[in-house]
């Protein structure tokens, strides 16, 4: 399955082949997506985003390259600005909310039900260093291609990846040497 | 090879992502005591979701599909103006109109020096007019704004 199976056309079979390429390639970039943001509906929505882009822009696409790295590249921009507007909507938010809020009693951090599951461990990866390690641990990445989708050089795309691998590693031997203790 | 130590010194020394990029594929990345200090890729892939978790969604191809159909289907809509531009628009109309209206009565009425052309029959007069020997009838015209004069004769019935 690649981009040549999408054959210029009416619009009709445009969308049609279309179609194929939608069902080969959404549920990876539905997982890549929820794997950098963290919510279904923000992936969703990001992906969505991303087809139509594709969609427009498929004869700009250089045969030459890789289908599969331009359009995960594509996906990690959508990303990238689902990321950037939910910071705004957070800070905004902040500001409205200056009323001070009661919250409810929370059980004390340290106990085991306020853990954080394995999945918040990737939140304490920002969102390069969360897509450069999804990518090479998902999908085989090697550093020249991350760097393709990062839009950065391999050595900088490296020092994501090594970054992730090494807080990864940390946070997950804590986690077990917590477990252990309880 | 530098040392494991020599290494990660080296790396927190100096926070370039080139230098940092250059040390992990010097020693980072060869040296098998420090790829026990980063989690591998079955570790990791444990912390993600995967591709399998997913299947092509109806809804989703639904909110794509009909996107593309309006970029599809539709013309493209002249982009609305403001109401700030529209008055914009007709003001700077209006001062055209008004500078052409007034350049043309000015054109007309030049107060300096240069006269108007004056009325043919205040500047040109025929007394008696005859064609082939018989009196005839002349008309005298003088194009507006001009100074050319045109003198048309013709046999009188």
């Amino acid at each position: 399955m690649d981009q040549n199976t999408f054959v210029p056309g009416g619009p009709e079979e445009n969308r049609a082949a279309f179609r194929t390429l939608f069902d080969a390639y959404s549920p990876a970039a539905m997982a890549m997506a929820v794997n950098i943001l963290g919510n279904r509906a923000d992936a969703e929505d990001a992906c969505q985003e991303t087809f139509i882009q594709v969609y427009r822009h498929l004869d700009h696409f250089d045969s030459r390259r890789s289908f599969k790295t331009w359009f995960t590249a594509i996906l990690y921009r959508r990303c990238f600005d689902q990321l950037r507007r939910r910071r705004r909507s957070l800070a905004l938010l902040r500001k409205v909310e200056s009323d001070p809020v009661v919250l409810p009693t929370a059980a004390p951090a340290s106990s085991p039900a306020n853990r954080s599951l394995p999945a918040g461990l990737l939140d304490r990866l920002n969102a390069k260093e969360r897509t450069a390690l999804c990518l090479w641990a998902n999908d085989g990445y090697t550093a020249g291609e991350i760097s393709e989708v990062l839009r950065c050089t391999p050595g900088t795309a490296r020092v994501y990846l090594f970054q992730a691998r090494k807080k990864i590693k940390k946070l997950l031997e804590k986690d077990h040497d917590f477990l252990q203790r309880c | 090879m530098i040392s494991c130590n020599a290494a990660d010194f080296l790396y927190r020394l100096l926070p370039v992502k080139p230098w940092r990029g250059f040390l992990i594929r010097v020693h980072f990345d060869r040296c098998p005591h420090c790829q026990k200090q980063l989690a591998g890729a079955a570790e990791a892939r444990t912390l993600f979701v995967q591709e399998a978790d997913f299947r092509p969604g109806v809804a989703l191809w639904q909110g794509i599909a009909g996107s593309l159909a309006e970029e599809d289907g539709a013309t493209p809509e002249k982009p609305v103006l403001a109401a700030g531009s529209r008055i914009w628009r007709w003001a700077a109309a209006g001062i055209i109109v008004a500078f052409m209206v007034g350049y043309w009565a000015w054109k007309d009425n030049r107060p300096d020096g240069v006269p108007v052309a004056a009325s043919a029959s205040a500047r040109f007069e025929l007394e008696y007019v005859r064609v082939g020997g018989q009196p005839a009838d002349a008309y005298v015209y003088q194009p507006q704004g001009s100074d050319m004069i045109i003198v048309w004769a013709g046999k009188a019935n």
